[in-house]
């Protein structure tokens, strides 16, 4: 028979009542909690009972300190005298229970507890959740100006669309409990002054929306990588993943080796938070190092083969293109790499072909080259968006191609609603296409002027 | 508006330092307020430990003996005038009631 159980833990730190009525429910069907964790609480098995909780707040305390302070002993004492068994304690956060009927809760005086609670929530709570903030405002940030910079890439990448997400659901979560502290706190003072503690007001239900939402786009973003075929990042996510929860195992054994040794609590503090750090940018280093490593020795290649030009080893792709330089001139096609790579999320998709003569070629110099990306636009709505964000790439403003901008040339040559030229006002035409279909776009780039023919079969193989 | 910090007593803040007339450790106070109050007032034991950490910062009480955990404290004479004036104010307080009522109900 099971006699523990692990509980995800889902309240606010601050919310008292909501703890206390639940751990009372958990008591009434059997389940004592017993240890708590900074994300899980964890129960053992009793005969189910009737119990009462009182969760109260130790703002001294600390999960870094080597065990309760003489102080701490002395207030666990009072609480005993008056019937109240400490069943868990987690840093500042305390939780009693008591078998007596009616017994005298251990804070009688609202006002003082309101004090209590905001030292506390001082102490650690708000300025986590500040950090939190201010971290998903600077990702949110940055990810804003990658949108603005390139609209189509950061729509098209599951990895951008998922990190969107969660640091939204981040700053929804961390400043709506800002937020919601504050609130309550203003109410509690006035009721404090009457003589009454306002219950606190549960916000389970949001943290389950927001897990719920944050895991189901964490699997998208599992999925899509898988169904990538993108070696590197099938390779690169996992190992993050295992490092991320390693880091994590890692940094709290760490903090309780040092709890066991009875170091003081500001030097576990400080090695502990060091140590995360120094763990986490090693294993940025260790990924950076490897995902180099293994890509110039071949690694991520899987069956492509491999070639070395001049002490350097090339990958010798072999993608099925839908269009290829054989399709549109009379050459073989022997010594290219024929590269496809896809990107794709719920909103947009962009592929992009690349066709290049392999630098051991004999003729390399004189080999004709190939690159091409569809974007192929899954929600209509950002059809313009689309449009408008392609054709500004050339578009006069750039500094360094100020000279070249997209320019109308004749569509119905490509079976195309629209197609546009890079024209160089010094230099000419480009050989720079945009084509729009109905539902994609086509960004062509032939290193030889197209004839008409080869703009039809451009249209009907990719169009 | 908030209280300032002991210009006025609770309830429980008056019957602590009452307690402390002699000689009391924390558990005694805990036994003792509803004591002395017929059970009408309880002090919760972690509002009763914040309020001794208090009264010594403010120097209302002061440590008398340390036997292991076990604190015993006593009030001082900043900590006697503190429950005079709050006598006094309660007290200023019954005699308006009495004064106005009486004179109501005279009527």
């Amino acid at each position: 028979m099971k006699t523990t159980k692990k509980e995800m833990f889902l309240f606010s730190g601050w919310d008292r009542s909501g703890l206390e009525e639940h751990l009372a429910r958990m008591a009434e069907k059997g389940w004592l909690v017993e240890k708590i964790t900074s994300y899980c609480l964890i129960y053992r098995k009793i005969e189910p009972k009737k119990l009462t909780f009182c969760v109260c707040y130790y703002p001294k305390a600390s999960s870094f300190a080597p065990g309760p302070t003489e102080d701490q002993e002395t207030f666990y004492e009072f609480c005993q005298h008056a019937g109240w068994v400490l069943a868990a304690e987690w840093a500042q956060l305390q939780m009693f229970y008591n078998e007596r009927e009616n017994p005298v809760p251990i804070e009688t005086d609202p006002v003082m507890e309101l004090e209590t609670i905001h030292k506390t929530m001082k102490r650690s709570g708000l300025p986590a959740q500040m950090m939190l903030a201010a971290l998903a405002l600077v990702q949110g940030g940055l990810l804003i100006s990658s949108f603005r910079r390139d609209p189509v890439e950061v729509l098209a990448s599951s990895s951008h669309l998922v990190s969107g997400i969660c640091w939204i659901l981040l700053l929804v979560l961390t400043g709506t409990e800002s937020i919601a502290y504050y609130r309550w706190r203003a109410r509690a003072m006035k009721a404090a002054e009457r003589g009454e503690f306002l219950p606190t007001k549960s916000r389970v239900g949001l943290q389950k929306v927001v897990l719920g939402i944050a895991g189901i786009a964490l699997l998208y973003y599992i999925l899509s990588v898988f169904t990538s075929g993108d070696r590197m990042m099938m390779t690169v996510m996992p190992l993050m993943f295992l490092w991320i929860g390693l880091l994590f195992v890692l940094v709290n054994a760490i903090r309780k080796g040092l709890k066991r040794k009875k170091v003081s609590t500001n030097v576990n503090r400080v090695m502990t938070i060091g140590s995360a750090f120094v763990l986490a940018y090693a294993m940025v280093g260790v990924i950076i190092f490897g995902v180099l490593y293994a890509g110039s020795h071949g690694w991520f290649a899987g069956d492509q083969g491999t070639y070395q030009y001049h002490g350097t080893v090339f990958t010798i792709y072999d993608d099925e293109l839908p269009l290829t330089v054989e399709d549109l001139l009379d050459v073989g096609g022997a010594d290219y790499t024929r590269e496809w790579r896809d990107n794709a999320s719920l909103l947009l998709a962009q592929y992009t072909a690349r066709q290049r003569p392999r630098f051991d070629a004999a003729d390399y110099i004189n080999m004709p080259c190939l690159d091409y990306t569809v974007t192929l636009v899954k929600l209509p709505a950002l059809y313009d968006m689309c449009k408008n964000a392609l054709l500004a790439e050339y578009d006069g403003s750039d500094e360094y191609w100020r000279d070249r901008a997209y320019a109308p040339i004749d569509a119905a040559l490509w079976g195309a609603l629209e197609a546009y030229r890079v024209m160089d006002s010094e230099y000419g035409p480009w050989d720079i296409y945009l084509l729009c279909y109905p539902d994609r776009f086509i960004e062509f780039s032939p290193d030889w002027e197209l004839t008409p023919e080869q703009m039809a079969l451009v249209g009907e193989k990719l169009g | 508006m908030p209280r300032a910090k002991f210009q006025t007593l609770t309830e429980q803040m008056f019957y602590v330092l009452i307690c402390l007339r002699c000689e009391r450790c924390g558990m005694d106070i805990l036994d003792q307020v509803p004591a002395e109050t017929h059970g009408r007032v309880s002090v919760g034991s972690g509002t009763l430990y914040n309020l001794l950490e208090q009264f010594l910062e403010a120097g209302m009480i002061r440590e008398t003996k340390v036997e292991g955990r076990k604190r015993s404290y006593i009030l001082t004479g900043y900590g006697r005038e503190t429950l005079d004036r709050e006598y006094r104010r309660i007290a200023t307080q019954a005699e308006d009631y009495r004064r106005i009522f009486e004179k109501e109900d005279r009527k």
